[in-house]
């Protein structure tokens, strides 16, 4: 890793389970004007060469445990206190404050966006799903992003402490996309909330990494990562 | 005597049932839309298997053991009433498990859950999916229900793994509707050669495929019984089109090492943690060296002072319990 450039911009991507590859593919995707290297973070010397991070999806259990006997769950909390930091599903629930339905006797997050947060809210498996979401503030914001939605986290609470960065929706499910056991849900309820920001730090509950659209990618080394440089 | 007309069209078709029943109403794929979004399809069924990748899925028969798993880092669990080497020592047709153990185990964890149907067995899809399971395992482990057709699994919204043993195998599954694959090896044995065996097999035929031009692969399509657009698409991917997991003999640290150098995207290990001296120790090593399997210093470190192994198996046409890679072709 010596033979990194100064000047290059290094997004890691916490390589410890789940879907890391497919990140990879699509940061590798991006045509920007900034070179962007990937790090795949597996110890604690991957994590300190890295300007902002990607948490994947997988299983939270499971990168929770291996990020605390790998070494690395607090370095990472101090990297998030500091850095840009998206989690997708999983990488969301990560970086949650407060989870529902952890498993029993609880289990390590790295906290860093003031939301309560529901694993697996929908259900199981056979509740997950694919809907089309608008997103504001990406790339060609009139085409529909594909949301793919696997035993995915619910928001439940978005009020942060007044010291804490406002948070932004990003996109919501339309109320007549909801699963069906959800279909009262009003549509400013948080439950409907599947991507936000709040300071350095992104979260969606969906996949973009699982389609073809590097948008969301895009959005944030465009946003949360190179508008810090200039 | 005249036969009275009924209208069979309000009935659901049951799903995996095929279509010889009831020829005109079988479900189209876009019938799975409910409630405006859609659900059970390929992207969320594969998608779940990518978010597995990396991780070790293991075997458990009841409650305590699945919460063993889910604190060693398991990244989903397998409910069954045996595990393979006891299916193996026992003998006599093992089925699916006991719905309520299976909902018992779903109750005791927060990570996904699979279970096992017999090749063929639709009807125990349909109970599995009913209940809720996250994942089915059409498996060769279980007695064989049908000796010639798989299940339909394009049918269910549940979403299956099938084990293979070569990449026209494998891509037969992925035709049928299976979302996710793994290697055979031989189940409840200990001793990992088959598996390397059969992911040493479809890596190979990959590689070749993936130097092919059209013609050869219409050739090699009709060699290996593939069909030829999942073939070509594979080719192109230069690995398979779902992910493809390690299965069937995986017992140390190093085994779960060595498969994923091999290419493997994660493991399933069965016998190998329950059947060994240290359950949490050894499964929490095997979680950790699948993670770092290229690290081989934090895999010496995480493969010592383990206990006692599971007791391997030679591979031999007399073994007990027969070789089970065979069913299902």
């Amino acid at each position: 890793m010596a033979a990194l450039d100064k000047r290059d911009v290094v997004v890691g991507i916490l390589a410890l389970q789940g879907a890391f590859a497919e990140h990879q593919a699509m940061l590798q995707k991006l045509s920007l004007k900034r070179t962007i290297t990937v790090v795949l973070v597996r110890t604690v010397d991957d994590l300190n060469l890295c300007d902002a991070l990607i948490i994947p999806g997988g299983e939270s259990t499971t990168i929770g445990v291996l990020a605390r006997v790998s070494g690395l769950l607090e370095p990472l909390r101090q990297f998030v206190r500091s850095k840009p930091v998206w989690g997708t599903c999983a990488g969301a629930i990560l970086l949650s404050e407060t989870i529902q339905g952890s498993k029993k006797g609880g289990q390590d997050l790295l906290g860093g966006i003031s939301i309560a947060i529901a694993r697996n809210g929908w259900g199981s498996q056979v509740e997950s799903f694919e809907a089309d979401l608008a997103v504001e503030g990406l790339q060609s914001p009139e085409q529909s992003f594909t949301g793919i939605f696997i035993r995915a986290p619910v928001v439940l609470d978005l009020s942060p402490s007044p010291e804490d960065p406002p948070i932004q929706v990003i996109a919501r499910l339309p109320t007549n996309l909801l699963p069906q056991s959800f279909a009262s849900l009003d549509e400013s309820d948080s439950k409907t909330v599947v991507a936000l920001r709040q300071g350095l730090h992104f979260l969606t509950t969906f996949h973009p990494e699982l389609t073809q659209d590097n948008r969301f990618h895009d959005y944030f080394v465009r946003e949360c990562v190179l508008s810090r440089e200039t | 005597m005249a036969t009275p007309v009924t209208t069979p069209s309000i009935q659901e078709v049951p799903q995996g049932a095929g279509t010889a029943i009831t020829p005109s109403i079988a479900p189209a794929r876009s019938a799975q839309r409910e409630g405006g979004n859609s659900l059970g399809t390929f992207g969320v069924k594969s998608g779940l298997a990518q978010m597995l990748k990396g991780g070790v899925i293991m075997d458990v028969v009841n409650a305590e053991q699945a919460r063993i798993a889910e604190e060693a880092g398991a990244c989903a669990v397998m409910a069954l009433e045996r595990v393979p080497a006891d299916i193996r020592a026992e003998g006599g047709v093992a089925r699916m498990s006991d719905p309520q153990m299976i909902k018992e185990i779903v109750d005791a964890v927060t990570i996904p859950v699979m279970a096992k149907v017999r090749i063929g067995h639709f009807v125990e899809a349909q109970i599995l999916q009913a209940i809720g399971v996250d994942y089915i395992d059409e498996s060769e482990v279980l007695t064989p229900a049908d000796d010639e057709h798989h299940i339909n699994k394009h049918a269910f919204k549940v979403p299956f793994v099938c084990g293979a043993r070569d990449l026209g195998e494998a891509l037969r599954r992925i035709s049928e509707g299976a979302a996710f694959i793994r290697s055979k090896g031989e189940a409840g044995t200990g001793n990992v050669v088959e598996a390397v065996r059969h992911s040493r097999a479809v890596m190979s035929q990959i590689r070749r495929a993936s130097v092919m031009n059209e013609e050869e692969l219409y050739l090699f399509a009709k060699e290996i019984q593939a069909p030829f657009h999942l073939l070509k698409e594979t080719a192109r991917l230069k690995r398979l089109p779902v992910v493809n997991f390690a299965a069937g003999g995986i017992a140390t640290p190093a085994d779960a090492a060595l498969m994923m150098q091999l290419g493997c995207d994660g493991v399933f290990v069965g016998s190998g943690i329950f059947h060994s001296g240290d359950p949490a120790k050894r499964a929490r090593a095997i979680v950790q060296a699948v993670t770092h399997h290229n690290n081989a210093k934090i895999l010496a470190e995480v493969s010592e002072n383990l206990g006692a192994a599971m007791v391997g198996l030679t591979i031999d046409p007399n073994i007990k319990g027969g070789l089970l890679a065979k069913r299902g072709n």
